[in-house]
């Protein structure tokens, strides 16, 4: 594994084969003083899964990731602590009434960005989430309608043959999964208990591991090694999905390539990007730049690509890149069983319910939240442990729980705030860039939303038979900060990615979101980049991708 | 503070391997069995030997496919063991004649039926009852049904005068239909990811249509013959092609202690075969009623 992160593997006209190990498969590597028609800034869930969809659509595509190109077969160890090394953890000024811890389960650095290591839960929005301002009376409407990403969300699920529920209890009637559902493992069991005996809906979670062979991958072996890289290749991470269409299309990918800066032209238009590989500073030459480092080194390559042109850095004209962040606010809730539970075997979340995403009824809060089923591994366990103030003895004796223990985890909603933002900081890193500073503080609203949360797992956990429950917080997904919309005064981008001041610079991935919804995001951000995709070879065809 | 929960036992082990050993021998001397006999004119001995070779398929299947997955359970309800015995028994007897093959087969059907209850039993109790998470994952239902059918067959076989081939014909084809449909919800659960997939639920079926109208129409019993040859066929290629799909699982073979139990189930498509070779034996002499 060390290998990957010293030295590029992707170049000379070939690229790591992620299914055989040791193998190699052709790439196209293009010259940096030749003008490619995309650049592109990220390999993970937007700028993967865009690279594929470009190059297929016959463009010339270089894609651009900080991080290493992973094998999985053979760098992917069952050691929590060897796999850090998926993490962005590069320095980051976290602050706000309530600061995020930055650089694991909201990160990622390597090709195929954190869905190497995500839970690999694909769900879609609540429809009405799009209108959720007009419809449900807060947040901010999307430039978009659900039935416009529907048939998005159909192609990225066939895309990565997502293992859903033969029947899935909430949202629009829908097609049937790629893949049937994955056995439910005892902690879901616990949660699916829960909700039977209060009496709401819960459901097999959709997941992007896979129920049957596909190629060359293989079904899950429920290793349960889920929020690490997976070492089967079960798992559809972008590295083996997207990338390789990618690379076989003719893209190139470029990992431990960092973007410093966009650069751009005196007519206003970005030329290219400047990147450092292998400590040296060079020039990608392309005629259209797509922004995809996610919600802080998205607005951050922006806020860092300032010029003449632009002093208030890239398509910052209103003001707005950078604001309006958002993350999920992650209450969890554990107790014991009296049977064994072993909530670490097969995906860390396989079952969940929705119900308060769907329903309105009685919440004392805007939005809504869905909580799963979890299964820390022992290092994260013991950290969770340690976090409540165990120790020595009383740790030793807490972990020895560690077979009968059942959680629960949400993912909440939170609302999308203008002093929530990620700016840039004084002090630089290792590549002389200022690092970004991240300030967060929840909402009155929000708080009352986790309050709830917290209560209703409290709930479904007793009630599926734990008992001496407690209590943790943590976040996950982070999203915005080049929000879309319709109103160039009012937001970054266009429902395209397309920023509003500069014709050839594009961005897609989670930053795009104007509201952060109660679901993990990767799905919705891999069907923005699918629908973006097909819209820029559309314009291409109406020749008005050049305007 | 929780009970402790004992550690997982060899027992499992020991069962599954002296099952094989002694199905292995109860094959051989099975199979020596049916080969010295001649192919027999009378109608009545084909049918015989039809079914008889039938209850002797379908009893190894059974005797297989519980035992690894019963052993997959770990044998953790006593009465786990009851079937994969029963069908040891239920071989022993297609191959000997034995005065106490009777007792044995109705044992067999008996036992096959209460086996049906207790995988409902196990899928009711289960969050979700019967939804389609259980069914893929759960005890299978349909599964114990072919320990009744081996009984069942293997009575007929020894009372040709009560199961006239007319009344065990459409026997064969629900048996046939029922098979077609456990093949069906798991190949779904496999999402037909391999086209091959399908061959069970469209041969069989058409198959079984057929065989029914066998107790009838003579013509139909001619045309029953090439899809029930089919049918056999399908029930000797399936294991070949879930061999092969043991090989798509994770370290397939290599990997074979895990993967036998993970990927599809090798012993499970012989049922095919078994129900083939009993509804074969019978159209001898549903033709002749003519």
């Amino acid at each position: 594994m060390f290998d990957a992160i010293d030295q590029p593997r992707a170049q000379d006209g070939r690229a790591p084969d992620v299914f055989r190990p040791g193998a190699w498969v052709q790439m196209r590597c293009y010259d940096d003083s030749e003008q490619v028609d995309f650049a592109i800034v990220g390999t993970g869930a937007g700028g993967g899964t865009l690279a594929a969809k470009l190059a297929e659509a016959g463009f010339s595509v270089v894609a651009f990731d900080a991080g290493p190109f992973w094998r999985p077969l053979e760098d992917f160890a069952s050691d929590e602590a060897a796999q850090g090394d998926l993490y962005w953890t590069d320095e980051r000024i976290s602050g706000g009434a309530d600061p995020i811890q930055l650089g694991s389960n909201n990160s990622g650095r390597g090709v195929g960005g954190s869905t190497v290591h995500y839970t690999m839960i694909a769900l879609r929005w609540r429809p009405d989430w799009f209108k959720s301002r007009s419809k449900l009376g807060y947040g901010r409407d999307w430039p978009l309608s659900f039935e416009e990403l529907e048939p998005y969300y159909e192609e990225a699920e066939e895309s990565l043959k997502i293992s859903g529920p033969v029947r899935y209890p909430w949202g629009k009637r829908r097609k049937r999964y790629p893949y049937r559902e994955h056995p439910v493992n005892a902690s879901g069991l616990v949660l699916a208990r829960g909700c039977e005996r209060i009496g709401i809906d819960w459901s097999p979670l959709p997941l992007a591991t896979l129920s049957a062979p596909r190629g060359m991958a293989h079904p899950c072996v429920y290793r349960g090694f889920c929020k690490y890289g997976c070492s089967t290749n079960a798992k559809q991470s972008v590295l083996v999905t997207f990338v390789p269409r990618a690379i076989a299309a003719g893209a190139e990918i470029r990992d431990l390539a960092m973007v410093g800066r966009i650069e751009m032209g005196k007519d206003g238009r970005a030329t290219g990007v400047s990147y450092n590989r292998r400590g040296k500073w060079r020039q990608q030459k392309a005629r259209h730049v797509v922004v995809a480092g996610y919600a802080i080194e998205t607005p951050r390559l922006l806020l860092n690509s300032a010029c003449p042109e632009f002093p208030d850095g890239l398509a910052n004209d209103n003001g707005l890149v950078g604001t309006h962040l958002m993350t999920h606010s992650g209450p969890g809730v554990w107790g014991v069983l009296d049977e064994e539970i072993r909530s670490y075997k097969a995906p860390p979340c396989m079952a969940g319910t929705e119900h308060w995403n769907y329903s309105d009824e009685g919440k004392d809060f805007h939005g809504g939240y869905a909580f799963m089923s979890q299964g820390p591994l022992p290092t994260d366990w013991a950290q969770t442990l340690a976090a409540r103030g165990l120790w020595g003895a009383a740790l030793r004796q807490e972990m020895t729980r560690y077979n009968h223990t059942a959680g629960l985890v949400l993912v909440g909603e939170t609302e999308p705030q203008a002093h929530n933002r990620v700016e840039l900081a004084d002090e630089k890193d290792q590549y002389g860039l200022r690092i970004p500073r991240v300030t967060f503080s929840y909402s009155e609203n929000d708080r009352r939303l986790i309050e709830h949360g917290r209560k209703s797992m409290h709930q479904v956990l007793a009630a599926g038979g734990a008992h001496q429950l407690w209590d943790t917080h943590d976040t996950s997904h982070l999203m915005g900060g080049c929000r879309m919309g319709d109103d160039p005064k009012d937001s970054v981008v266009d429902a395209d990615g397309r920023t509003w001041a500069i014709p050839n610079l594009w961005v897609c991935d989670g930053s795009l979101f104007p509201n952060s919804g109660g679901v993990n995001p990767s799905l919705t951000i891999q069907a923005l980049a699918c629908r973006i995709g097909d819209r820029i070879a559309e314009m291409a065809k109406r020749g008005e991708l050049d305007r | 503070m929780p009970k402790p929960v004992p550690e997982p036992s060899r027992r499992p082990l020991i069962a599954v391997g002296l099952g094989g050993i002694a199905a292995a021998g109860l094959i051989g001397a099975a199979a020596w069995k049916l080969w010295r006999r001649a192919e027999p004119a009378d109608p009545g001995k084909a049918a015989e030997r039809g079914l008889r070779a039938g209850a002797a398929i379908l009893s190894l299947a059974v005797l297989l496919d519980s035992g690894i997955e019963h052993y997959r359970g770990e044998f953790k309800n006593p009465a786990m063991f009851v079937a994969p015995t029963l069908a040891l028994a239920t071989l022993g007897m297609t191959a000997v004649e034995d005065e106490a093959a009777p007792y044995v087969f109705s044992a067999a059907l008996a036992v096959g039926a209460a086996g049906v209850g207790f995988h409902s039993y196990n899928i009711g109790k289960r969050a979700g009852g019967f939804d389609m998470l259980n069914l893929f994952y759960a005890a299978p239902l349909g599964a114990p049904a072919a320990l009744s059918l081996a009984g069942l067959f293997g009575l007929a076989a020894e009372h040709p005068g009560i199961a006239a081939p007319a009344r065990i014909a459409p026997v064969a084809a629900l048996a046939l239909l029922g098979t077609a449909a456990e093949a069906g919800l798991l190949h779904f659960r496999g999402a037909f990811q391999n086209p091959f997939m399908f061959a069970p639920v469209t041969l069989p079926p058409l198959a079984a249509a057929v065989t029914a109208a066998s107790s009838v129409s003579p013509e139909a019993a001619q045309v029953a013959r090439p899809l029930l040859l089919g049918t056999a066929l399908l029930g000797i290629a399936g294991p070949i092609f879930h061999s092969y799909g043991i090989h798509r699982n994770m370290g397939g073979w290599h990997n074979w202690s895990q993967m036998i139990l993970q990927g599809p189930p090798l012993p499970a498509p012989p049922a095919f075969l078994g129900i083939a070779l009993a509804a074969l034996g019978l159209l001898p002499a549903l033709e002749r009623r003519g």
